[in-house]
């Protein structure tokens, strides 16, 4: 199965140019069951990204445009009165898809944002009393704009720890983004997209992530690394929360590199993207510097 | 290039040079005046480069520098003596090294022989403060050593260079105590330096010069008590020769036999140790009579204290001395002792008159005093010149003078009267510092007094003592007049913070020269023979000591193990490659390390790529199996990776 889930890196790649790390880190990102946020300017190629996931992976896609007058029903949907029947009829709203991307979040109302986050957290929706289920898998794809754009409201810090992952896709470098200018159309390429991997098998996969071997002394790296961020001025402290998301995430990571154990390494290249909007919520998603400095500091002795 | 980077390095060319610079003050003596100005200027060069940024001195004019200099050295090699020109030639190379500097290698080789030179300075010094500066000039030589090979460019670490230091303690300490005193491989040349102290020759004023310096003679340690001032006469000379004006040490002595005295006096009342100062003379000090001394001194037959060869370093020896006056040696000697110079006529006219009253040769001498106290005679720094008859001028004219005066007044007197009587030049009591338990006897103590015959003995005989007794039981200073004291001490001496200062450093220096320079071969044996005596309870000592040492390690590992729990195979791994896993950047992770190192090396890529993935099996996946493979594979690959280990060492 990691040979298809390879396949689809490699299509994905095809469809988003010049930024493999990138796609292997949302894929990682989908492996662990988390959440991702995408910060970048307009135009960068987020939606397109999430789009081609859905796509290659066979999952139904739902996107959701967040405005200011956007209302939590609008998002997990509401009963509708159907005059046929005489009945109230629930009406699913775009939250009920496997991969749904939540384009610019911080462009809506806290109260939207919090009914958003709070279907992430617990993978069930409440309308009027009655507890719906989100299909599985459920993946969020929330994108963001920088937030010095004007009509923003900011995710606040408890939310941002939703996410599993924040990425940035920035520039492209000059050779792919020729490469684009080239070919006619990128959606048409989109199309072209196939299933790679069905959603039992997607499933599959899942479910061996928390299977890759983490030992004790990789662990103790870890809790060393997340320790360093405590009783410090300068950043928020990462809670056990992040932590196991870090341990996670360095699993999928590694499962994503065909080994069935983490390594040090692993934690490395994951720990910026999982850590940096957790250490300090209004960041530049582009540097990652705290997470860096934390990396530079702690001792790795394996 | 790092090594590149580091001889850039401003403060490291900085202390090198200073460090050559004291070097050529600390061992000027080893070198003539122009070269310590060639070489001089050579630093300055090279001081002024490095502050301009310049570039070193082309290599081939060092090397034509070098040789001319050193050829120069060698064709006054008889001058200089062998020890001189090893000097000259040590330091020339360094200096030309550190002129041409260029690699690593040539730095590590300059900072070694910087050791060797500094240890050098300690054959020509021995002097306490000298002692601190080399001290200062190693440990500059010391950071400069760490500096070349600490990591990190941007600090030294102190407290790793204090534990270090801390370390190296014990095993000097027992280097000092244990180790053996050689006796020198090479003849330590006499330097020119002037000789101090009294001369062979007693002129009328230079004893008056000699009480103008303060520094000091010698120490002496009383193991009894300290005897009263009265007894305190040090004799050093004996000067037996008047030539009507001045009194000279006779040419039989200069030359005097150098055969020990046998102990036949019994009587040893007073048992001293004298630490005598650099004099750059043989002649040493004694009270009446010595009776034994050790080995490095020699007792004359007269009673006189002598070593084999000029005293150019501190020197110190035990004496036994017995109070009674030293014994005529021969007839020979009382006849010369009798000899009358011309010239003098009322001294002559004096002697004859005191010799009909006082028949007996004490009586005389009393009646002398007595003379001496009753008539007005003045004790004075500066007296008066005196014409050619001198004593004639002296005694009935000016009656003003110094101990020297009184003294060879009085001898001249004593032979004209037909009693055997010389002047004795020595020093007359001291300053008696009780806290320190020593008598530091200055240059300012030196006394010249009278010996005459009488029995078969050398009776002493003090005229100073009639005229200004506070002379011989106080000081000098009382003795003198208000006026003349400020001769003794130019004005900066009066004050009294430099005055207590001086008198502190001089009590250090008497602890360094008693416990440090004191350390001969006698006290270590003394040591060997205590520590023989006790060895039981310092077996038992060292034994339990060492019980603590292991109980304490066995204890200290004990909980490290239950905290430190860093995995097998990483411990495998530091136990092969220890040495370059320590050149890994902190945060970076072995394995990552590992590949690095094999994308560096491309000769050891294939182990170490195997080792690699032995490693993340056995640590990541806690793989027994991959354990026991990746122990085989490092015991299988030992040389390869010692190979290794060198090349990262060295890059």
């Amino acid at each position: 199965m990691l040979t298809q889930l390879h396949n689809v890196e490699q299509s994905l790649n095809q469809v988003i140019l010049g930024k493999s790390s990138q796609i292997r880190l949302a894929l990682c990102c989908l492996l662990a069951e988390g959440h991702l946020l995408l910060e970048d300017l307009p135009g960068m190629g987020k939606t397109t990204l999430a789009h081609a996931l859905a796509n290659s992976l066979g999952l139904s896609y739902r996107r959701v445009q967040f405005t200011s007058d956007l209302l939590p029903g609008d998002l997990v949907g509401m009963n509708i009165y159907d005059a046929r029947s005489q009945q109230f009829r629930f009406q699913a709203g775009p939250v009920f898809s496997q991969v749904l991307l939540a384009d610019e979040i911080n462009r809506a109302s806290p109260k939207t944002q919090s009914a958003l986050l709070e279907a992430m957290e617990e993978k069930q929706v409440s309308v009027d009393g009655e507890t719906r289920a989100l299909p599985t898998p459920f993946f969020v794809i929330a994108t963001q704009n920088p937030l010095f754009h004007a009509g923003t409201s900011a995710l606040p810090e408890s939310q941002l720890d939703r996410f599993m992952f924040r990425l940035s896709l920035g520039f492209p470098d000059h050779q792919a983004e020729h490469q684009l200018l080239q070919r006619d159309s990128s959606t048409s390429r989109l199309e072209l997209l196939t299933e790679q991997l069905n959603t039992g098998q997607l499933r599959v996969l899942q479910q061996q992530v928390p299977k890759v071997a983490a030992s004790d002394a990789l662990i103790d790296y870890l809790l060393a690394l997340v320790n360093s961020s405590r009783h410090r001025s300068d950043m928020l402290p990462l809670s056990p929360r992040a932590s196991k998301a870090i341990l996670r995430a360095a699993k999928a990571f590694a499962l994503i590199n065909q080994r069935d154990y983490v390594t040090a390494a692993d934690v490395q290249q994951v720990f910026p993207y999982v850590a940096e909007h957790r250490l300090a919520p209004s960041s530049d998603a582009q540097e990652s510097r705290l997470s860096q400095l934390l990396l530079l500091q702690t001792p790795c002795p394996i | 290039m790092l090594t590149q980077q580091m001889l850039q390095q401003k403060n490291l060319l900085l202390s090198w040079a200073a460090i050559q610079f004291s070097l050529l003050l600390l061992l000027q003596q080893a070198f003539a005046g122009w070269v310590i100005a060639i070489f001089a200027l050579l630093l300055l060069y090279r001081l002024l480069s490095v502050f301009r940024a310049k570039a070193a001195i082309s290599l081939k004019l060092v090397n034509v520098l070098a040789g001319i200099i050193a050829i120069t050295f060698f064709l006054q090699l008889q001058q200089a003596g062998v020890l001189h020109f090893m000097l000259q030639i040590l330091l020339l190379a360094a200096t030309a090294r550190l002129l041409a500097l260029q690699h690593l290698y040539e730095a590590r080789q300059l900072v070694w022989v910087h050791y060797f030179l500094i240890a050098c300075c300690f054959i020509l010094h021995q002097d306490m403060l000298i002692a601190v500066f080399i001290l200062l000039v190693f440990a500059v030589n010391l950071y400069s050593h760490y500096r070349l090979f600490s990591p990190s460019v941007s600090q030294v670490n102190w407290s790793q260079t204090g534990r270090s230091l801390l370390i190296i303690l014990p095993l000097w300490l027992a280097m000092f105590l244990l180790f053996p005193r050689l006796p020198p491989f090479w003849q330590i040349p006499n330097a020119n330096i002037a000789s101090t102290g009294l001369s062979d020759t007693l002129d009328p004023g230079s004893i008056e010069q000699l009480v103008q310096d303060d520094s000091l003679a010698f120490r002496v340690e009383f193991d009894g008590a300290l005897p009263p001032r009265q007894q305190l006469y040090w004799r050093a000379r004996l000067y037996e020769d008047f030539d009507g004006r001045r009194w000279q040490v006779n040419a039989l002595r200069q030359n005097a036999s150098r055969q020990r005295a046998a102990d036949t006096a019994t009587d040893s009342s007073l048992s001293y140790r004298i630490i005598a100062e650099a004099s750059q003379q043989t002649g040493l000090f004694a009270l009446a009579t010595p009776v034994s001394s050790s080995s490095n001194v020699f007792i004359s037959p007269s009673g006189l204290l002598s070593s084999n060869k000029p005293v150019s370093q501190r020197l110190s020896y035990q004496v036994s001395s017995s109070l009674a006056p030293v014994t005529l040696v021969a007839e020979q000697e009382q006849l010369l002792n009798l000899r009358t110079a011309p010239g003098n006529p009322q001294t002559q006219q004096f002697a004859y008159q005191l010799k009909q009253q006082y028949p007996q040769s004490h009586d005389l001498v009393q009646a002398l005093a007595e003379h001496f106290r009753q008539q007005p005679f003045y004790y004075s720094l500066t007296p008066p010149p005196l014409g050619s008859n001198s004593i004639d001028a002296f005694l009935f004219d000016s009656r003003t003078g110094f101990c020297s005066h009184y003294a060879s007044a009085s001898a001249v007197i004593l032979r004209h009267a037909g009693i055997a009587a010389r002047v004795v030049g020595g020093y007359q009591g001291g300053n008696w510092h009780p806290q320190q338990g020593y008598l530091a006897v200055r240059q300012r103590e030196a006394h010249a007094w009278v010996e005459y015959l009488h029995n078969g003995v050398w009776q002493p005989f003090d005229p100073t003592a009639a005229v200004a007794p506070e002379r011989i039981l106080d000081s000098l200073d009382s003795a003198l007049p208000e006026a003349q004291r400020a001769l003794l001490d130019p004005g900066w001496r009066q004050l009294a913070i430099l005055q207590n200062v001086r008198q502190q450093l001089m009590h250090l220096d008497y602890y360094w020269s008693v416990w440090v320079l004191g350390f001969d071969d006698t006290s270590q044996r003394q040591l060997w023979r205590n520590l023989y005596r006790h060895l039981p309870a310092i077996a038992y000592s060292v034994a339990a000591l060492f019980s603590i040492i292991i109980v304490l390690l066995l204890y200290y590992r004990l909980t490290q193990s239950g905290t430190d729990n860093t995995p097998q195979a990483t411990k495998q791994l530091y136990r092969y490659m220890g040495k370059a896993l320590a050149t890994k950047p902190p945060s970076l992770p072995v394995s990552a390390f590992l590949l690095q190192c094999a994308k560096r090396y491309p000769a050891h890529d294939v182990c170490l790529k195997q080792l690699t993935a032995l490693y993340e099996q056995a640590l990541y996946k806690e793989d027994a199996e991959a354990l026991n493979q990746l122990k085989q594979l490092l015991k299988c690959h030992k040389a390869e990776l010692g190979r290794l280990r060198r090349a990262i060492k060295n890059a």
